[in-house]
């Protein structure tokens, strides 16, 4: 019977193709998109944890979190942050996001008081210099790589081209950096920011000081930064139901393609399920074999995909600023959604395969 | 027992009567339509007579689920047909395993020895490795058979195996199915146009419009 699973894909190169194809764009579709969800928030918790604050404070409105470039929150908090006891360093941050160089995600730029910054986050610049008006800008090491970006290049930002003076490390926030007075002005916000980074004088006081400014300053966002991840999961709009209908769509589209593939090559084989049923073939055994041939289908689909996902997001890395995180859970999602589509696709045209009758099915030409 | 066909009531069969004995080697002859095709599909539990009883070795196919008779059809038929009905993608041998691959539910139930014996009674042993298209009318007919005798049913139903042959691979098929019977005490029901077909088979009945008019 197995021999006859495998010289029926080998028979058929044609249909093996369109739903080894459609089974391949579903896994893609998974891996290339949860890959890129992680990858984009893992990478931006990433840098957000390294700010070296313990503590980030922010407002409604104003969150460090939200895609958004508003400003609402008052840097004179800063010298009330300040006075609470346990923080030893605050430091203003303005935050601009605009759309990707290449069309493609977003980019942020962050507004920084360089020395408070650098104090807390252990920013250092290691080629050029820091900026010294509103028309300069440093880039960290990786957008400096992945832009192809030297010291002298411009970066647009406002619609202006802004020239880098400098590359620092390491990665903090966001990948630009400017003064924060000069995106004050650009965005019409004197004496604003988005947010404050908090440096405790320990780092197990983070707790006891995150209740100190609760109390001090009602009504804000008191955020330690381990729990970032959580925060940027509900901060991003729609993006468990992103995941859910890009998971939704790849079954869809698998679970059709075998369909079709599989009803018409079980109306191209009627005679052979009547030989089948002439043989004493139960119905049980005509619907495994359709389902074992399937499903090996499926699973050549699925390998496809895994390879073509792989070297599509190798691409997108080099071409792009965005990066992918892969996690075994999703491949395995993938891998299953390949699997129980093909699986699924083909029951019916099974199950209606089983119930032909046999001396029609004999006689079909 | 009798066989209805569609809504306009024709009946293929009307009352047939027919038994045979266990090692008997049956021809069926009669024209075009007069019913040969569908006794032979009832005899194999491919159709379920309207009215009337079939039995097959003790057990009665009208009393069965269709599975059950599905199950029976595994157990102890064997059928050969006209138009050879192998499986093209498939090489003959991978043909004959097929068909034990059904029989054992998955297990093997044939031997190697007993798997030669048949090859070498319909002289195919040097054609296993061809596909189906590879081979001759004759040469694709006798895999057939060995298809049906591989897993030594109590019966064989063939439906004019030899009208798509040539004389002289008619003669061969023939003698290979007599030699079945003779040497494997496989009992064979078998429908032909061919007087000199049925005239190597122990008994022979004629049909018309869906009865047996001559039995000799």
């Amino acid at each position: 019977m197995d021999n006859l699973v495998i010289s029926n894909i080998r028979q058929r190169p044609g249909r093996t193709l369109i739903s080894m194809a459609g089974v391949a764009l579903g896994v893609i579709l998974v891996v290339l998109n949860t890959g890129l969800v992680r990858g984009m928030l893992n990478e931006r918790i990433n840098r957000e944890r390294g700010i070296g604050a313990e503590i980030q404070f922010t407002r409604k409105g104003s969150s460090i979190l939200s895609p958004s470039s508003v400003m609402s929150l008052d840097t004179r908090y800063s010298e009330r942050l300040r006075q609470i006891p346990g923080v030893q360093m605050v430091s203003p941050v303005g935050r601009y996001v605009q759309s990707g160089r290449t069309g493609i995600g977003v980019e942020q730029v962050d507004g920084i008081d360089f020395p408070s910054y650098s104090a807390i986050s252990g920013l250092q610049i290691v080629d050029g210099r820091i900026f010294e008006n509103a028309n300069e800008v440093i880039v960290d090491e990786f957008k400096a790589r992945q832009g192809r970006m030297g010291l002298g290049s411009t970066i647009e930002v406002f619609g202006r081209q802004l020239r880098v003076v400098g590359i620092y490390a390491p990665e903090s926030g966001a990948r630009i950096k400017m003064d924060l007075a000069g995106l004050q002005n650009f965005l019409s916000a004197e004496n604003k920011c988005t947010f404050i980074m908090v440096k405790t004088d320990r780092p197990e006081n983070e707790v006891p000081v995150q209740q100190r400014i609760n109390k001090a300053l009602p009504g804000n966002i008191v955020l330690l930064t381990r729990d970032i991840s959580e925060g940027f999961g509900r901060a991003i709009p729609g993006i468990d139901g992103f995941v859910r209908a890009v998971l939704s769509l790849s079954t869809i589209v698998s679970t059709l393609v075998i369909l079709l593939a599989m009803y018409t090559t079980i109306t191209e084989r009627t005679r052979e399920i009547g030989i089948l049923k002439s043989l004493g073939a139960s119905k049980r055994y005509i619907v495994s074999v359709i389902e074992k041939e399937a499903i090996a289908i499926s699973a050549i689909g699925v390998v496809a995909g895994m390879i073509i996902a792989l070297v599509a997001g190798w691409l997108i890395e080099r071409a792009t600023t965005l990066q992918l995180e892969y996690h075994w859970s999703w491949i395995l999602i993938a891998v299953l959604i390949g699997l129980s589509s093909g699986a699924l696709g083909a029951l019916y045209p099974a199950i209606r395969a089983a119930n032909q009758d046999p001396v029609k099915a004999l006689s079909y030409e | 027992m009798t066989y209805r066909v569609g809504k306009l009531d024709v009946h293929a069969l009307r009352g047939v009567e027919v038994s045979v004995e266990q090692g008997q080697f049956l021809a069926i002859m009669g024209p075009s339509g007069c019913g040969k095709s569908t006794l032979l599909h009832i005899l194999g539990g491919l159709l379920q007579p309207t009215s009337g009883r079939v039995i097959v070795d003790g057990e009665d196919l009208m009393a069965m689920s269709d599975a059950a008779r599905t199950d029976l059809r595994r157990r102890k038929i064997g059928f050969v047909f006209q138009r050879f009905n192998l499986f093209p993608t498939l090489s003959a041998e991978g043909n004959l395993r097929l068909a034990e691959h059904i029989h054992g539910n998955g297990l093997p139930t044939i031997d190697d020895k007993t798997r030669r014996e048949v090859l070498k009674l319909l002289r195919l042993e040097n054609k296993m490795s061809h596909k189906p298209l590879e081979l001759s009318g004759g040469e694709q007919q006798r895999v057939a058979i060995a298809r049906a005798v591989i897993n030594r049913p109590a019966i064989i139903l063939a439906d004019e195996p030899t009208g798509n042959l040539d004389s002289e691979n008619s003669t061969v098929v023939l003698e290979m199915l007599q030699q079945l019977n003779r040497e494997l005490r496989q009992t064979i029901v078998m429908i032909t146009h061919n007087p000199e077909a049925a005239s190597v088979a122990s008994r022979t009945i004629v049909m018309r419009d869906g009865i047996v008019v001559k039995d000799y």
